[in-house]
Parts: structure tokens; C-alpha cells; sequence
């Protein structure tokens, strides 16, 4: 049929490319590749890598990342899509800037905010000015510390103009008609929020979200620049296995790879269902 | 325009493997070989030389100076490849042999020692034996047991001297005029300024030469370690070691909640004052970076009165280069007493030869001795009157590991 | 509206903040890009030079060579993606087929599985393949993020586009190869645009596939930034990450029309 010529290319791609290195992940890391001769799969590395504190505080700080990223992009996202709405003296500026930093790369991001969040960066040179503080150390630790906060604001840096930008999509193609009514019959700004915008615009928001919290998952660039040495966030975690000299490590980095990709399935499943509400 | 020449030869490479030109992977008719045919054979060709990227002054001496004389004098490109850490260009060949990979691979030399110098010897990587095929091997002094030996593990002519380098601190005398100059007064040191210091997490190169100075002072002196391991002497010094960090930790940076992950992560914090002293064991580095202004010019280097580890770093052929003509010419280069001494002279770079330019000719040691030092860099006379060696590899693995397993975690 | 959440005064001020925090990181790598001794706890530069760009712009660096590079890739990505993605995006934008589904997750998920997975995966096979370390290896894996953005964008272009102009111009005795060129492609050449700018931006910011398949031996604009950046030269990383941002810049220019526009670019959107 036409349609299957059509899409035969870019299948093909797909299968192979992503398909293949999901499916030569999974099996290296059961340890079964015939290919070099490992004719024995076994689950021996997911199971020293989930008896490894040191993977489950890997794990839960890419969790804290993720979730906390996604959530502050997205409430600063909405807060912004509602500023964007209508007009207002610089708004094109402002619109400017949103999509300006979707070219941004991630990377330039994380040194800038490294710059300016570091404990001799921009920011502890202002409070030194102002008399805050002695020396760097007074400075608040916002990266290379155990909470994550300079990654997690690079996240929301990049990503609440990449929602906002989503979210605005939606709102003006929604229109304002429905909140107008709302208004009408008595409801406050606060009430319309709730019960008439946050509905409207979900499906979309909870898409972008699960983009969002997948990247936020998975990204290796950023942890390795501004996160701290221990515990390590978990795709630097899996890097550094996947790197080790000690090629007993390989089938753990792989274990841990497809750790990250099952987390990022659950994006998926959460982003089929919003959008099949949609 | 260079990014077409890229694209055409990684297309040529992977497209038309058989038309790989001038390809000389056959390492055994290389060895004894007379020099002029090697020249030969390896004019016109390429070598790919990889070495850690993250220094502009070295970038610039390999790029420029070497790569220079290559292309003028032999008519060879040499494609210098920029590393975050020697360990990947280790991966690569390690990937490489794995996949079955022994004559086209793609790295010709790595800038090496220590435990990945002990990875690939181990592991049968390196290409050895042809060190006396080189015109400029006469001037190397295998003798030195330094010399003759990387971290413990015997060189057995699988890699060949490039540079010496001794471990040094650096202060930053707008904070600290009158820095500890032993272990034993940085422990104490550290305990009265508190988040003054810190030192990079092993297996970071600096970090772990670091906790092998505090081995040695809870050893009181390198002499019980040298030779091979002992389980029992280890597990007494490090216990002692570890008590010694783990008393240290509150008292760092950031309390020891986190260690800089390299090197120049801390620079940096020396840099800022956020830290007051750093160290390296490139001690000329200190002029470098005054100079390129990376550190500020109050910074300072010096010695230590117990004495500094010194060691040798060299490069290394892999057993699968297909370029080993060049690669051998490459080396030629490098070893010769004019590349000596440029990267010797404290505005290129200021390392330290790996020649004995006692086997050179009055000239040479004329012109080598003419070399200046960077006035803020500590002089090499104060440093070598102190060297200790390094230990073996074993017992630098075991102090790696027990400080990740007791210190770091 | 002013009796939304935003009031004027606060819309005024809700901009200001917005337009500073979105140019906050920006800065610093400026200066630093042409600074010298720039140290705690000074607010500016001890002093000023053109040092770190003449580093930059020289082949010492390895900049200009990277920069190659990493344009060379983008656009040899982005052509491949085109040519297979665009008859799927048509595929998805104008039919409805059984499986259609299937299709979409197939086509979403290498959008969302972070690609440190894949590419650990695809290592393996390239290696043997002989494609690690080499600019193709690298090409082939930016497909797997580039090739679903542009599969999604001409989904959304041909959902828009009237299938009639091509009927009518079949009617009038066109062959297949003249109602490509002188009906379709016209009306989706815009799109295309966007979704080629798009998919150079998605190759163009990738990392760890770069790191992973390229081995160390392909270096890419940001990994030599990367490097740069851990290596403590703040002043050559500010002046290649000035340099790493403006063909995105570049990108946003010629597209801010589109991207302003109609929401079906929004659906494809780059991060």
C-alpha cells in the first residue's frame, strides 16, 4: 500500500538505529551476546546494581531532579503563558527571549549558570560588593552540592520557555471565550485558573511535561558539569561504568541505561495518555 | 577549508579501507630497521597523536612546534586529538582490540603513564621493542630506575620518556605568605583554616598522587613501600592514612561534602580564593597560568621539605596503530634535543626533559642550560633535592581504592 | 484583560523579571570571553583582550575545525532526515491507517528515551561496523533525535495541506514527478524549512551521543566547550559558547515568523 512506502524510510531508520540499540542494550546488559560469545544470560548485573546503595542515591537524585525541574518549569511556564496572552509594553521582547533560549544549547546554559551561581561566581561577587559575605565559602553552595540546585535551575532556565511556549500555543487556540463565561458568572481570576484554564491547557502541559522529565531524567552533559562528586546523577553514573577500564562494568552501565530508558517509557505511557486526551 | 578535509577523509576511511595509503601496521619489519627507510616509508603519511586537550601552551607546542617540524622536514600530518582524560584513548583501543580491530586502528599515540600505561601493557596494547630503532634513543637514560620504571611497573621498551615532572604546591600569597611546607604542617595547617583547601577525588591523577604524599608521612618515609606489595604493611599505613583524611574532611572545602572532580576544578577555586593553596605535578604550570591569566599573579610556587614524588610521563605506540612509521618519527621528534629544550623554555611550556642531556653534546646542554624559569615557579634545584619514588602499581591501586571505599564516599 | 491574574503594573514587572533571568546566563560568558585575570571578588575583569578569540578563531584550538564539523554533521543529518521523513510525515499528516498508533509511538519514542541508552547500545555494533570515531558513525546516531522532529513538523505541515491541488493538477494530465514539484513541494516548502532549521538545532546540541560514538576522535563544537569549561580556561569557553549559540541564533531569525505563527510548528518544537 502507498502509505507502508511512505513510511518504509523512516520505520526502517527507526527500527534500526533506535530499536537496535535499545535491543543490543537490553541484551548486553543480561549478558547475552552471542556474537562475542556470551551465550548465558542472566540478570547477575541488574542484580549487583540494584543491590548498590550507590545506584538507588544515583536513582533518586536524578528523581529529585527530574521532578522538581519539571514542576517549577511548569508552574513558572503557566505563570508566563498567562503574562504572554495579551499584550503589554515589551512584550515583544520578551517573546523574543522565550524562543531565543530554545536555540540556546543546554550546555552554554549550564556554564553560564555555573558562572553565575558558582561560590566565586557572579552572584557571590554582588554579595561580597553589597558586604554579605568574607569570603566564597559564606556563599551558599548552589552547585556541585547534594540538592542539585544549579542543575535544577539550569532545567527550568531551558525548559519553562519551552513549555511556556506550548502552553501559549494552546491558550491561543483555546481562546478566551470559556473564561468569559466563567468570569460572568461570578468567577474570580484565581477560580478561572483553576477550574476553566488548567483543564483546558492540561493535556498539552502534561505532554510537555513528560518531555521535560525525561530529559531532566537522562541527561548527561549537565550533571557532569555542575552536579557533585557523590552521589552522582545517573547517566554520569552509567558513563562512568560504561567507561571503566574494568570491562565488568559494561553490562552494569547497560543495566543502567535501560534503567533510564523504563523511566523514560513511563514519560511515554503519561504523554500517550494526555494527548489521547487532548 | 579543513571540515571538508575532515568529512572526505573519515569518508575515505570508512568507505575505502583498502585505499588507506602508506598503511604500516606491520610493527616486526619496522623494528631494526634502517632510520632512512622508516622516513620512507612514513613520508606523506599521517599520525594520530592523542594527549589530554586542556592546556592551550601544550595544544599550541604539539600543534604548531611538532607538527611543524613533521610536516616540513618529513612531510607527515599530525592530527593531534584533544582528551578530557588519557583513560578514553585507552577505552579506545581497549573497544578495539575487543572487537578484533589489530591493524587499523585509529589511535597511532598516546601521551601516557602510570595506571594507563599498566592497562595497556597488561592487556598487551602497547607496541614494544623498538626503542633502539629510534636515532634519539641514545639519549635516553634507562638506568634511572625512574627512568626505567613507570609507577613501579618496568617500561620493558613498551613506551618511551617524553617529560619528567615533580610534584609541587602553589600558594596564593595574598592569602597565605607562609605556606605548610611539609605534610606533617598541612595536616596541622589545615585543622586552623578550616575550607582553605581541598584536593581533587581520586582516581583524578593530582588527587591520588596527593593521598600517596599522606601515605608516605603515616609510612614515615616511602622506604617500607617500595618493592612489592605487602598486604600487612598496607593495611597498617592506610589505616593511619585514612584516619588522617577522615580528620581532614570537616575541616576542607565545603566540609568534604564534595572534592573537586579534577584538577582544574580546583585551579579554579584557587583561582577565586576560594581555596589558598593548590598543587600539580607540573610545577611550571604555575607560571603558565600566571601568565595566561588563569591564575592570579600573587600565586606562587613551592617545595616541600620532606620531599615531593617525581615521576616520569612518556607516549606510548598501540599494538593495532597503522601508522607506526610515523608514529616512530613522531617519537624521533619528540625525543630530540631541539623539541627538548623549546618545551622546556617556560614560555612554551616549561616541562622537564625526558632526555639526559648529560649523553647530548656541549651544544646541546649549552642551550639547555640557557632555558630561564618563570620567576614565580619553584626552582627545579629545590625541587629535585627532595624526589621521592613512586611505588609500585599495585600499591597505587589499593591506595586508589581504599581511599573511594574509606575517604570518599 | 486586566482583571486576569496579571494585572498591568504586575505585567510590566512580570517582563522585566522574565527579560533579565533569560539573559541572566548569558552574560558572564560574554565577559569572560573577553577578559583577562578575571578573578573573586572583582565584578569586572582586571583587564580586557581579544586573547581568547584569537585562540578561538585560530586552528591551534581546534575550533574552526570543529566547527566543521559539528555544521557538517547537522546538515548531513538533517538532509537524511529529510529525505526519509518527510513521505513519513505525509503518511501521518493526510492518512489514517491501521496501526497509525503504533506508528506514532514508534516515531515519538526515540524523542523521549534519553539517548545515552541507545547509544551505549548502538557502540557496540558500530564499533565492529568500523563507524565509531568516524563523522558518518556520528551522523547515523544524531538520526535518532533529528530524524523523529522532522517526522512530527511535515506530519503536522501535510495535516494542513489540500490534498485537491494535487488531484486537480493529476486532472489536468500532470505526471507524478511535476505534481511533486510544482504543487507539493512549493506548498510544504515552508515547512520543510522549519523542520530542516529545526532538526539542525536538535543535531547540533547533542552531547553524549557525540561522546559515546565519536570515541574521543570526532569533537564536536560542544564537546570541545565542554572540555574547555572543566578545564578552568573560562575565557576560551566564553568565547566558543558565543560562538556555539549563534547559529541558533541564526536559526531563530529566519524562522520567527513560522515559529510565531501557526501552532503546528509548536508541535515539533526543538529543545
Amino acid at each position: 500500500m502507498r502509505v507502508a512506502l511512505l513510511l518504509a524510510p523512516a520505520l526502517s531508520v527507526i527500527v534500526v538505529l533506535f530499536g537496535g540499540g535499545m535491543a543490543v542494550a537490553v541484551s548486553r546488559s543480561v549478558g547475552w551476546m552471542p556474537v562475542i560469545g556470551l551465550t548465558d544470560p542472566s540478570l547477575a548485573a541488574y542484580a549487583v546494581v540494584f543491590a548498590d546503595p550507590d545506584f538507588w542515591a544515583s536513582f533518586a537524585l536524578s528523581l529529585h531532579i527530574a521532578l522538581t525541574s519539571t514542576a517549577l518549569a511548569a508552574v513558572l511556564a503557566v505563570a508566563s503563558a498567562l503574562l504572554l496572552r495579551h499584550s503589554f509594553a515589551g512584550r515583544g521582547i520578551v517573546a523574543f527571549l522565550f524562543q531565543l533560549n530554545l536555540t540556546v544549547p543546554h550546555l552554554v546554559g549550564a556554564i553560564g549558570i555555573l558562572y553565575l551561581f558558582s561560590q566565586s561566581g557572579a552572584f557571590a561577587r554582588l554579595a561580597y560588593q553589597a558586604g554579605a559575605i568574607a569570603v566564597p565559602g559564606d556563599f551558599p553552595a548552589l552547585v556541585f552540592d547534594p540538592y542539585a540546585i544549579g542543575i535544577i535551575a539550569q532545567y527550568v532556565w531551558k525548559e519553562a520557555p519551552f513549555i511556556g511556549l506550548i502552553v501559549l500555543a494552546n491558550l491561543q487556540s483555546v481562546g478566551e471565550d470559556w473564561e468569559g463565561v466563567a468570569r460572568s458568572l461570578g468567577a474570580g481570576p484565581w477560580q478561572r485558573l483553576r477550574h476553566v484554564v488548567l483543564p483546558m491547557i492540561g493535556p498539552g502541559l502534561v505532554s510537555a511535561c513528560a518531555i521535560v522529565f525525561a530529559f531532566a531524567f537522562g541527561a548527561y552533559e549537565i550533571p557532569a558539569l555542575l552536579g557533585a562528586s557523590h552521589p552522582p546523577a545517573m547517566p554520569v553514573a552509567a558513563y562512568r561504568a560504561f567507561t571503566d577500564v574494568d570491562l565488568a562494568q559494561r553490562p552494569r552501565a547497560m543495566a543502567m541505561s535501560v534503567v533510564i530508558a523504563v523511566v523514560a517509557g513511563v514519560a511515554i505511557w503519561a504523554y500517550l495518555r494526555a494527548a489521547r486526551r487532548a | 577549508m579543513r571540515d571538508i578535509h575532515t568529512t572526505v577523509l573519515a569518508a575515505a576511511m570508512t568507505v575505502l579501507p583498502a585505499l588507506a595509503a602508506a598503511d604500516t601496521d606491520d610493527g616486526d619489519s619496522l623494528i631494526g630497521a634502517d632510520w632512512d627507510t622508516i622516513v620512507a616509508q612514513a613520508r606523506g603519511g599521517e599520525v594520530n597523536f592523542f594527549l589530554w586537550g586542556g592546556s592551550d601552551d601544550i595544544n599550541r607546542y604539539v600543534t604548531e612546534y611538532v607538527g611543524g617540524i613533521l610536516a616540513d622536514d618529513y612531510d607527515i600530518t599530525l592530527n593531534r586529538v584533544g582528551l578530557n582524560d588519557t583513560a578514553e584513548a585507552v577505552n579506545i583501543v581497549l573497544g578495539e582490540a575487543e572487537a578484533g580491530i589489530d591493524d587499523a586502528g585509529s589511535v597511532d599515540m598516546i601521551w601516557i603513564n602510570g595506571e594507563n600505561f599498566r592497562t595497556m601493557k597488561q592487556a598487551d596494547l602497547a607496541w614494544c621493542g623498538y626503542v633502539d630503532t629510534l636515532p634519539n634513543g641514545a639519549l635516553i637514560d634507562w638506568d634511572n630506575p625512574s627512568i626505567a620504571n613507570d609507577f613501579g611497573l618496568p617500561v620493558d621498551g613498551c613506551e618511551v620518556p617524553w617529560s619528567t615532572a615533580q610534584f609541587a604546591f602553589a600558594t596564593n600569597t595574598a592569602l597565605v605568605e607562609d605556606p605548610p611546607r611539609s605534610i606533617a604542617e598541612l595536616i596541622d595547617w589545615v585543622a586552623d583554616n578550616p575550607g582553605q583547601f581541598t584536593y581533587p577525588a581520586p582516581p583524578d591523577f593530582n588527587g591520588a598522587v596527593f593521598v600517596r604524599h599522606v601515605f608516605y608521612h603515616a609510612a614515615g618515609g616511602p622506604d617500607r613501600l617500595l618493592g612489592d606489595f605487602d598486604q600487612a604493611t598496607f593495611d597498617a599505613v592506610a589505616a593511619e592514612t585514612w584516619d588522617i583524611l577522615n580528620a581532614m574532611e570537616p575541616d576542607l572545602w565545603r566540609e568534604g561534602a564534595t572534592y573537586p572532580q579534577s584538577l582544574s576544578a580546583m585551579e579554579q577555586l584557587f583561582a577565586n580564593q576560594e581555596v589558598a593553596l593548590t598543587f600539580n605535578y607540573e610545577p611550571a604550570s604555575v607560571g603558565v597560568n600566571i601568565e595566561n591569566g588563569t591564575f592570579p599573579p600573587t600565586a606562587r610556587g613551592y617545595a616541600l621539605t620532606d620531599g615531593t614524588i617525581a615521576n616520569t610521563n612518556y607516549t606510548v605506540i598501540p599494538y593495532n596503530s597503522p601508522n607506526k612509521a610515523a608514529a616512530l618519527v613522531l617519537q624521533n621528534v619528540l625525543l630530540s634535543v631541539e623539541a627538548q629544550i623549546e618545551k622546556a623554555d617556560p614560555a612554551v611550556w616549561g616541562a622537564r626533559p625526558g632526555i639526559d642531556f648529560g649523553r647530548a653534546d656541549a651544544a646541546a646542554q649549552a642551550a639547555f642550560a640557557a632555558v630561564g624559569r618563570h620567576p614565580d615557579v619553584v626552582p627545579v634545584a629545590e625541587l629535585s633535592a627532595n624526589a621521592l619514588p613512586e611505588l609500585q602499581a599495585d600499591w597505587i591501586a589499593a591506595i586508589e581504592q581504599g581511599w573511594l571505599d574509606n575517604v570518599g564516599n | 484583560m486586566t482583571d486576569g491574574l496579571w494585572s498591568r503594573r504586575m505585567r510590566l514587572l512580570g517582563g522585566l523579571v522574565l527579560v533579565t533571568w533569560l539573559m541572566l546566563p548569558l552574560i558572564p560568558l560574554g565577559v569572560w570571553s573577553v577578559a583577562r585575570g578575571w578573578f573573586f571578588p572583582d565584578l569586572l575583569p582586571t583587564a580586557w583582550t581579544l586573547e581568547p578569540w584569537r585562540y578561538a578563531l585560530s586552528d591551534v584550538g581546534g575550533v574552526p575545525g570543529s566547527l566543521g564539523v559539528t555544521v557538517g554533521i547537522a546538515a548531513g543529518a538533517t538532509l537524511l532526515a529529510l529525505i526519509v521523513g518527510v513521505p513519513a510525515g505525509r503518511a501521518l499528516g493526510m492518512h489514517d491507517f491501521r496501526g497509525k498508533r503504533l506508528v506514532e509511538i514508534a516515531i515519538l519514542a526515540p524523542v523521549i528515551v534519553p539517548g545515552i541508552a541507545v547509544a551505549m547500545g548502538l557502540h557496540a555494533v558500530f564499533l565492529r561496523a568500523g563507524l565509531t570515531g568516524s563523522v558518518w558513525g556520528v551522523m547515523l546516531v544524531h538520526l535518532v533525535p533529528v530524524l523523529p522532529y522532522v517526522v512530527l513538523v511535515m506530519a503536522g505541515v501535510f495535516a494542513n495541506h489540500d490534498p485537491r491541488l494535487e488531484d486537480q493538477a493529476r486532472s489536468l494530465g500532470a505526471g507524478p514527478v511535476a505534481v511533486w514539484w510544482h504543487v507539493t513541494l512549493p506548498a510544504i516548502l515552508p515547512g520543510m524549512a522549519v523542520a530542516a532549521l529545526f532538526a539542525f538545532l536538535v543535531s547540533w546540541s547533542q552531547y553524549i551521543l557525540t561522546l559515546l560514538i565519536g570515541g574521543g576522535r570526532v569533537v564536536t563544537l560542544p564537546l570541545l566547550l565542554f572540555n574547555f569549561a572543566t578545564s578552568g580556561r573560562n575565557d576560551i569557553a566564553g568565547a566558543i559558547a558565543v560562538i556555539y549559540v549563534l547559529p541558533g541564533v541564526v536559526v531563530l531569525a529566519v524562522t520567527a515568523r513560522y515559529l510565531t505563527g501557526r501552532g503546528v510548528a509548536l508541535r515539533g518544537v526543538a529543545r
